[in-house]
């Protein structure tokens, strides 16, 4: 089929003039950039979470180390799971519309993300939150229960 | 103040904010270029018309996520790229590279021939060449691009650009001797 390189402005003009092709809003994009960036914050959250997790389960070996798993497990925010797949699947759902834009540096955003969550597990698990987690608010409860009823002195972290 | 007195730039924020009918300059300006560059990838003149067309409306409708402290033009070709790209995937049309090929010589061919004498020649000889190595002597050459507006292109790193031309260069001489 024969096609004339002349008409190509007239065609697509008509479309625009005739309301066939439509510019998106900038809402849309905004709405994509916000959904990728709130995926990806929820993955951190998960990720460091995770690896607190990993490491504070490395070294709960003694007295009530399987009963903290269990706390630090039921308190997960699992929430932020759902956050960063339906976040991350719809932002780069919206971004792959318009993926043509700019280079992006995967390897970047990749280290960037690796480090936030090593750096960010670590902290907590330096800090003690995770311990603290467990003695303070809803956990503290639990601790007191589980101590009263395996006879175990109260104080200095519930130790015998 | 005459629409040719502006950037590229200024004119998608016309588009965007006042008059969108200032596309048509837009068009105007690339459609020669973006066919000739379409065509040198899927070799087939109505299939590049139909490219083209389609990335001018693609641009249209996603103006909004342009950046105007970007480069349009870098941006424009890269939708063509991809589009192209995804018609080449759907006919699998792709010049295969000779099994035997090997590209341990040093030779440096501008030094030979000179950019204008080599571009002519890149001109004849594309056809022959792998997309994987066309492309970027294509943008380099005749569209004149810089090696950094290459690597906006075709999101690939400068050093990439440099070596897939140099390889190109190497593979047009060995490919194209009789042209």
């Amino acid at each position: 089929m024969s096609k004339d390189i002349k008409k190509l402005t007239d065609n697509i003009m008509n479309k625009i003039d005739q309301g066939k092709i439509k510019m998106k809003p900038k809402m849309y994009f905004i709405i994509g950039s916000i959904l990728t960036f709130v995926g990806l914050v929820s993955s951190v959250i998960v990720s460091t979470f995770l690896f607190g997790l990993v490491k504070f389960s490395l070294r709960s070996h003694g007295p009530m180390g399987q009963y903290r798993l269990d706390q630090i497990l039921s308190s997960f925010p699992w929430w932020t799971i759902i956050f960063a797949i339906v976040g991350l699947v719809l932002g780069i759902w919206f971004i792959r519309q318009y993926d043509f834009s700019y280079k992006a540096k995967p390897w970047l955003i990749i280290v960037g993300f690796v480090l936030a969550v090593i750096v960010a597990g670590s902290l907590i698990d330096a800090m003690g939150i995770n311990d603290t987690l467990l003695k303070r608010g809803p956990m503290k409860g639990f601790m007191h229960n589980y101590c009263q009823e395996n006879n175990i002195q109260l104080g200095s972290g519930c130790r015998k | 103040m005459d629409n040719k007195d502006f950037s590229d730039e200024e004119i998608v924020e016309k588009v965007r904010t006042s008059d969108r009918n200032l596309y048509a300059v837009i068009i105007e300006r690339y459609q020669k270029r973006l066919l000739r560059y379409a065509n040198n990838l899927i070799k087939d003149e109505d299939k590049a018309i139909d490219i083209v067309q389609t990335s001018f409306i693609k641009a249209f409708t996603d103006l909004n996520s342009f950046n105007t402290k970007k480069k349009f033009s870098s941006w424009i070709y890269r939708i063509v790229h991809n589009e192209t790209i995804n018609l080449i995937k759907k006919y699998h049309k792709e010049t295969p590279l000779p099994e035997d090929f090997d590209f341990s010589s040093d030779e440096n061919i501008e030094e030979d021939f000179g950019k204008k004498e080599t571009t002519i020649k890149v001109e004849k000889c594309l056809k022959e060449i792998p997309l994987l190595y066309s492309e970027p002597l294509s943008l380099y050459y005749l569209e004149d691009k810089s090696y950094q507006e290459v690597s906006d292109i075709l999101r690939i790193p400068m050093g990439t650009v440099a070596i897939r031309i140099n390889r190109a260069k190497k593979l047009m001489k060995k490919l194209c001797q009789k042209i």
